[in-house]
């Protein structure tokens, strides 16, 4: 299970902390920064979530490692989650983070699936055409699957509009069966 | 066969193709983020609603039963095996639901509606939602028809009126299902032409089977089959391998099945065996989900589990039909202990119980109802004058001679009007013992328990009662036809009918009597 509930409420903090002093978008680069590094890093992982290493000496090695690179909220944040001892929910918090920050910029995610590669013309018309339906920005994530044979599946958030012809063939195959068992 | 010409297909095909449009399709999707022992937890979905349909993979379905924050908790009707972490989940848009109708009759579906006999697809017009709410106040009235089980102890002295909840309680092998499957099979009656005579009108039947062996499903519907009962009844069946979330919804389904038959007007009795089990399913799915336990680790609403589900028995007022739903609930006790939790809990919702003890059950006292602590309700409004005359002693006669039962035991001298008590309680209880799958029509039943209660059995020595009930009421089929028939069509005994059952009684038991001594 994750935990969402307690990444959001760190994630929130850590957002009007930062709109505070008017970094939001150092901290925000910062974030993005931890996230490779978790994601690259299995040392930098297993060091997160393992309790075996002291408060103290994980405050430290934090401390030299970031004090350098990130902003002083981020750096005082890190050092509130060990102290809390919340750091193996980082990579929670990052993303919790991003789609709160999403939601501050009105930026929505899209995600397109087609069976073949599209072309640059046609991603500029979907991207214009997603904006003009969402009114909001739309960040596009783009997915070739070869087994919906052709047209289009369009998620937005939880919503998926499917245009695939699979999903058209399927539903073709429903008429004709719900057709032939009508009493007539 | 008339021949088809393949311009035909083909022009049928191109017409439903003429109807097919190609749109977008627009559905809301979530993603798996558990999944085991029939419960899933679903990220997103935010949009999903309680009780709604979701589609997994592999064409498994399951229902939301839990809201939360940040997730949902969904029960699935399907295995679960082959659900993985990450899987989309579909919304449906509809509410888990039934597919209804007549042809439902003499078929074996799941809580779901499909069948499982193996006699390919039931097709339906309609299907209602396995959850519906109960009828209020204005759309009942009382309960004022007898529901005829056939089993003279219960007729006589507990008796069910349609639209009522009565019990079935007791331990392991005491003969619940028994009980409940007589009066099923004693509702053959109401579907010939004899009972449309009388006024009596079909009463249709629902039997759920919940957490039972798929063998003894088996063998009650094959036992069905034999008496020809199959033909007004569906049975829902839920077995001990089906997933625990099918054996909670199962009774819901029987319900609804049953309210399909009521709201048109006609009859129906469900029976739900056991729901003992199915408080089981719920409270497994219950902890699944991570609903706080409370008294023997069932949740909190599991009184809300049942008196929702027994609420929706009832009598339609004139204006909607008059169409009535009877429910015979059957809860299987530990060791005789009626006061543990789901027992106390459908005791308070039902109308009353027949309670069956494993104690008269070994003395071979069958049907083994306790008449001391059975009780109903409201049946008693419902039952035919004629039963009440002959049944209203019934019952002081057993009561006195339970209390006096303990003395004799001492075998001290008693006195003469002790004595004639004792001797006409153990011949009642004697009269009282009826095979299985032997159901007895009213007007027998009237005439063997008027024999009892008249102390015509008083000098017939205790293992005779039975063949002078059986020889009784051979001779009145056979010379008084007609006496029998009045008391049916009439329902009731009029001072001369008592007159003259008094004197036919008086004769064949005089007979009776010289046939012991040869």
């Amino acid at each position: 299970m994750r935990n969402t509930r307690v990444a959001r409420r760190y994630a929130l903090a850590l957002m009007s902390a930062a709109e505070e002093t008017g970094t939001l978008e150092k901290t925000t680069a910062d974030l993005v920064l931890l996230d490779g590094i978790t994601r690259t890093s299995r040392e930098f992982r297993l060091f997160l979530t393992t309790p075996v290493v002291s408060v103290s000496r994980k405050t430290a090695v934090v401390r030299e490692l970031l004090a350098a690179r990130t902003g002083a909220v981020t750096l005082t944040f890190m050092e509130l989650l060990i102290q809390k001892q919340r750091e193996p929910l980082l990579p929670d918090i990052i993303e919790q983070f991003t789609v709160l920050h999403d939601q501050r910029l009105g930026v929505v995610n899209v995600d397109i699936t087609s069976a073949t590669e599209l072309t640059a013309q046609q991603q500029q018309t979907l991207r214009t055409e997603l904006e003009r339906f969402t009114q909001k920005i739309v960040r596009v994530r783009l997915a070739i699957d070869g087994t919906i044979k052709g047209g289009l599946v369009v998620r937005i958030g939880d919503t998926v509009y499917d245009a695939s012809l699979t999903r058209q063939l399927e539903r073709l195959r429903e008429c004709f069966v719900r057709g032939a068992s009508l009493p007539n | 066969m008339a021949e088809v010409r393949p311009e035909e297909v083909s022009a049928i095909l191109r017409k439903q193709l003429a109807g097919f449009e190609k749109e977008t399709d627009i559905y809301d999707v979530g993603t798996v983020l558990q999944v085991g022992d029939g419960v899933a937890r679903v990220y997103g979905l935010t949009k999903a609603l309680m009780s709604e349909l979701v589609e997994f993979p592999h064409g498994v379905f399951g229902m939301v039963l839990n809201l939360e924050e940040d997730n949902v908790g969904c029960i699935l009707f399907g295995e679960s095996s082959e659900i993985r972490e990450g899987d989309p989940v579909k919304r449906t848009g509809r509410v888990a639901s039934l597919p209804v109708g007549e042809r439902m009759l003499g078929r074996v579906v799941n809580p779901l509606g499909q069948p499982i006999d193996g006699r390919g697809p039931v097709s339906t017009d309609t299907v209602m939602p396995i959850e519906r709410k109960a009828l209020g106040v204005i759309q009942r009235q009382k309960v004022k028809e007898p529901l005829q089980t056939g089993i003279k102890a219960v007729d006589g002295m507990i008796p069910i009126g349609r639209g009522q909840r009565e019990l079935i309680i007791g331990d392991r092998q005491t003969g619940k299902t028994a009980i409940a499957l007589d009066a099923i099979i004693n509702q053959r009656y109401t579907h010939t032409e004899a009972a449309k005579k009388q006024g009596v009108k079909p009463v249709y039947c629902i039997y759920v089977a919940i957490g039972q062996k798929s063998s003894t499903v088996a063998q009650v519907v094959d036992k069905l089959q034999q008496e020809g009962a199959m033909d007004y009844t569906v049975v829902i069946a839920a077995t001990a391998s089906d997933p625990a979330p099918m054996q909670y919804i199962a009774p819901y389904s029987g319900a609804t099945l049953g309210e399909f038959f009521r709201d048109s007007g006609r009859h129906a009795l469900v029976v739900y065996d056991d729901l003992t089990k199915q408080a089981q399913s719920y409270r497994q799915v219950s902890l699944l989900l991570r609903r706080p336990p409370g008294r023997e680790a069932y949740p909190g609403d599991v009184f809300y589990l049942h008196s929702r589900l027994l609420e929706r028995a009832s009598k339609l007022s004139e204006e909607l039909g008059g169409g009535s739903l009877t429910a015979l609930p059957v809860i299987e006790t530990q060791a005789g202990d009626v006061s543990a939790y789901i027992p106390t809990n459908v005791i308070s919702i039902t109308d009353g119980q027949i309670y069956l003890e494993p104690g008269m059950f070994n003395a071979g006292i069958r049907p083994a109802i306790n008449v001391g602590i059975s009780v109903s309700r409201v049946g008693g409004n419902a039952q035919t004058k004629a039963m009440k005359k002959v049944a209203g002693r019934l019952r002081i006669d057993l009561a006195q001679y339970r209390e006096l039962e303990a003395f004799a035991k001492f075998g001290s001298d008693l006195d003469k009007a002790t004595l004639a008590q004792l001797r006409r309680g153990s011949r009642l209880v004697e009269l009282l013992k009826q095979g299985q799958y032997v159901p007895m029509p009213v007007e027998r039943q009237v005439v063997s328990l008027f024999a009892g209660t008249n102390g015509f059995l008083d000098e017939i020595p205790l293992e005779q009662v039975l063949r002078y009930e059986r020889e009784l009421l051979e001779y009145m089929d056979m010379k008084y036809a007609t006496l029998m028939d009045e008391i049916v069509m009439k329902k009731e005994l009029t001072n001369e009918m008592v007159a003259s059952l008094t004197a036919v009684l008086k004769d064949f038991t005089a007979s009776f009597k010289a046939s012991l001594t040869v």
